[in-house]
């Protein structure tokens, strides 16, 4: 028996068609969005058999993760234009909940949830990009040097995150990277050649018309310089300089997300580099919690700190150009969490609210129990939590009258807060 | 589902014909814009939005969330017009076919730029035509007019 099949989780949370009737300010398909990022996706043989790997986008292995699998999809385009970021999973015999099914059913790709045995939404597969096929001239496969969804192009700079150099203080529900996490791994080398990769690599995706609206760019926290993160900064801004000649303007749209830079240091990286936005996530929005689940940066940097950067970011780039990200939820992991949904919706609306009046944004994952993270066995909240956290985000955001077009749904696509702005 | 006659479809592809649609948004606002690039794709009309922070497509994109309709006009170059309610039934944001037509647009406005394409679904489709209509008006209600456009001439 799995563990989802035994512990009768269906009978003790509102099913999604319960929690569309009971919110209908939410769109029914930006619920199920939630719900699938919740529970995750299982795809049967008929899907997988639906997969054309020459014309579909699969991933030869996870960029974002490091380890190997088969080539399989990482996601999927719903019918309002917007895309769900999760792959197959393959096994979820240890997973609280049961995941929602990807079948065929009359010849059309769905989702399904098959103990209910009901057909949700036709879904199509995303589309290869061009570059996948492409060797750089140094002969890296140029999936290698960076991956994408349907709009955005993401280079990885740095793939070891060093919070977890001091053993036990990455931060708890990260997957991210996951295989380069002991301490003399150094992540994947960044000498000039993969610099000239950057390069040659961006200025082959930019061939496919019409694709990318965003280039994206994140990694692993690098804690070395004379001051905490310089060498971090070093290494975006000589990434940026590789990816910047393929373009004929000195700013262009960059998704940057990093870690807490100083004043000073985001300074530098505004007057160096083509960024105009800026992303740095404090995760999970209270004090307390925060020390608990992100043990590094609390330690390094601590909430407030981290906190008042993200003020800083918002006098040099602007409001609604800065941008802060959470895991959503996982203020309710055990035995620290919330264990009241209520009292941690209202504690972190509370704290969102402050930040928004300061011109921070919000883009709220949706807190998924990944294998490779040490809260792989957490329980994460029911779909109502999540529910009422999307609409709350999108709340502060529109009384704050902030923008939050650097990770939308199509410039990221993985936050149903930002889906929400849509409308706005 | 309405059917698209061969005639209608010929009509709202027709370049001279003027095409509007009326969208709402959540709280109900009525917003209307000419789109030129409406056309006909099997039963579906579909039309390119080139702004993503156009009024036109946060109304489409709340339609298609909260399953409201919209309702657009043709009005064709002899003058005869129809009015067709439809429902969004897809937006296209990405994918091979966005970039073909992406690749088309640009031929037309090299600096140009799109946001999506809209399938849009005709669900009720009715000849609007003045003259059509004033006879359907005199046929059914022939109470309906001014007293004055009945009166006898007198004789000089
Ligand atoms: S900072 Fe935290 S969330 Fe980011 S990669 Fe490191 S451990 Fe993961």
């Amino acid at each position: 028996m799995s563990r989802n099949s035994e512990n009768g989780w269906r009978s003790k949370e509102l099913p999604y068609d319960q929690v569309i009737e009971k919110y209908p300010e939410i769109p029914p398909i930006v619920a199920l969005k939630i719900d699938v990022s919740r529970r995750g996706i299982h795809y049967t043989q008929a899907a997988l058999d639906r997969v054309d790997p020459d014309k579909h986008h699969v991933e030869p292995y996870n960029y974002m993760i490091g380890h190997g699998k088969n080539a399989a999809p990482i996601g999927l385009f719903l019918r309002d234009g917007s895309v769900i970021c999760q792959g197959d999973t393959p096994d979820y015999s240890k997973a609280y909940r049961d995941p929602y099914t990807l079948d065929v059913v009359d010849g059309r790709l769905v989702l399904t949830d098959e103990e209910i045995g009901k057909v949700y939404e036709e879904v199509t597969f995303w589309d290869r990009p061009d570059f996948y096929d492409k060797k750089t001239s140094n002969g890296t496969p140029m999936c290698l040097v960076a991956s994408a969804r349907p709009q955005r192009i993401t280079i990885a700079p740095q793939t070891k995150c060093h919070f977890w150099d001091t053993p036990g203080e990455g931060c708890k529900y990260c997957a991210l990277f996951s295989a380069h996490r002991s301490k003399d791994d150094e992540g994947e080398i960044r000498d000039e050649k993969w610099f000239q990769d950057v390069e040659e690599t961006t200025r082959e995706a930019l061939k496919e018309k019409g694709r990318y609206c965003s280039f994206h760019m994140t990694a692993g926290s690098t804690l070395s310089g004379a001051e905490i993160f310089d060498d971090e900064v070093d290494l975006y801004i000589k990434t940026l300089h590789a990816a910047e000649k393929a373009f004929k303007t000195e700013k262009f749209p960059v998704k940057l997300v990093a870690s807490a830079f100083s004043k000073k240091q985001l300074q530098r990286m505004y007057d160096e580099t083509a960024i105009t936005t800026y992303t740095t996530d404090l995760e999970v929005l209270n004090p307390e919690l925060f020390k608990w689940i992100c043990p590094g940066k609390s330690r390094l940097v601590g909430y407030e700190e981290w906190k008042h950067r993200l003020y800083d970011a918002v006098e040099i780039f602007g409001r609604g150009n800065v941008d802060c990200g959470i895991v959503g939820g996982v203020e309710t992991a055990q035995p620290n969490g919330f264990a009241d949904e209520d009292e941690a919706l209202a504690a972190v609306l509370a704290e969102a609210e402050e930040m928004g009046r300061h011109g921070v944004s919000f883009a709220d994952c949706v807190w998924n129990a990944l294998p490779g993270s040490m809260f792989v066995n957490q329980k994460t909240p029911s779909l109502e939590y999540y529910v009422k956290l999307a609409l709350g985000l999108a709340e502060v955001r529109r009384k704050n009258g902030l923008k939050i077009y650097t990770d939308d749904y199509r410039r990221c696509g993985n936050h149903p807060n930002t889906d929400l702005a849509r409308i706005d | 589902m309405a059917e698209i006659s061969r005639e209608l479809a010929d009509i709202i592809n027709d370049k001279e014909s003027l095409k509007v649609i009326a969208t709402t948004d959540a709280q109900g606002n009525p917003h209307v814009v000419f789109k030129g690039t409406l056309h006909t794709e099997g039963q579906d009309l579909v039309f390119y939005d080139l702004l993503q922070s156009s009024q036109v497509n946060k109304n489409l994109v709340s339609s298609i969330w909260f399953g409201r309709k919209v309702a657009i006009n043709i009005l064709a170059k002899d003058k005869r017009s129809f009015l067709i309610t439809a429902k969004p039934r897809r937006s296209v944001t990405a994918g091979r076919v966005f970039e073909e037509v992406y690749a088309s647009l640009k031929d037309r406005n090299p600096d140009g730029d799109l946001n999506a394409i809209w399938y849009l679904e005709p669900e009720h489709i009715e000849e609007k035509t003045f003259a059509v209509r004033r006879a359907e008006e005199e046929a059914a209600f022939p109470i309906l007019k001014h007293l004055d456009r009945l009166v006898k001439e007198e004789r000089s």
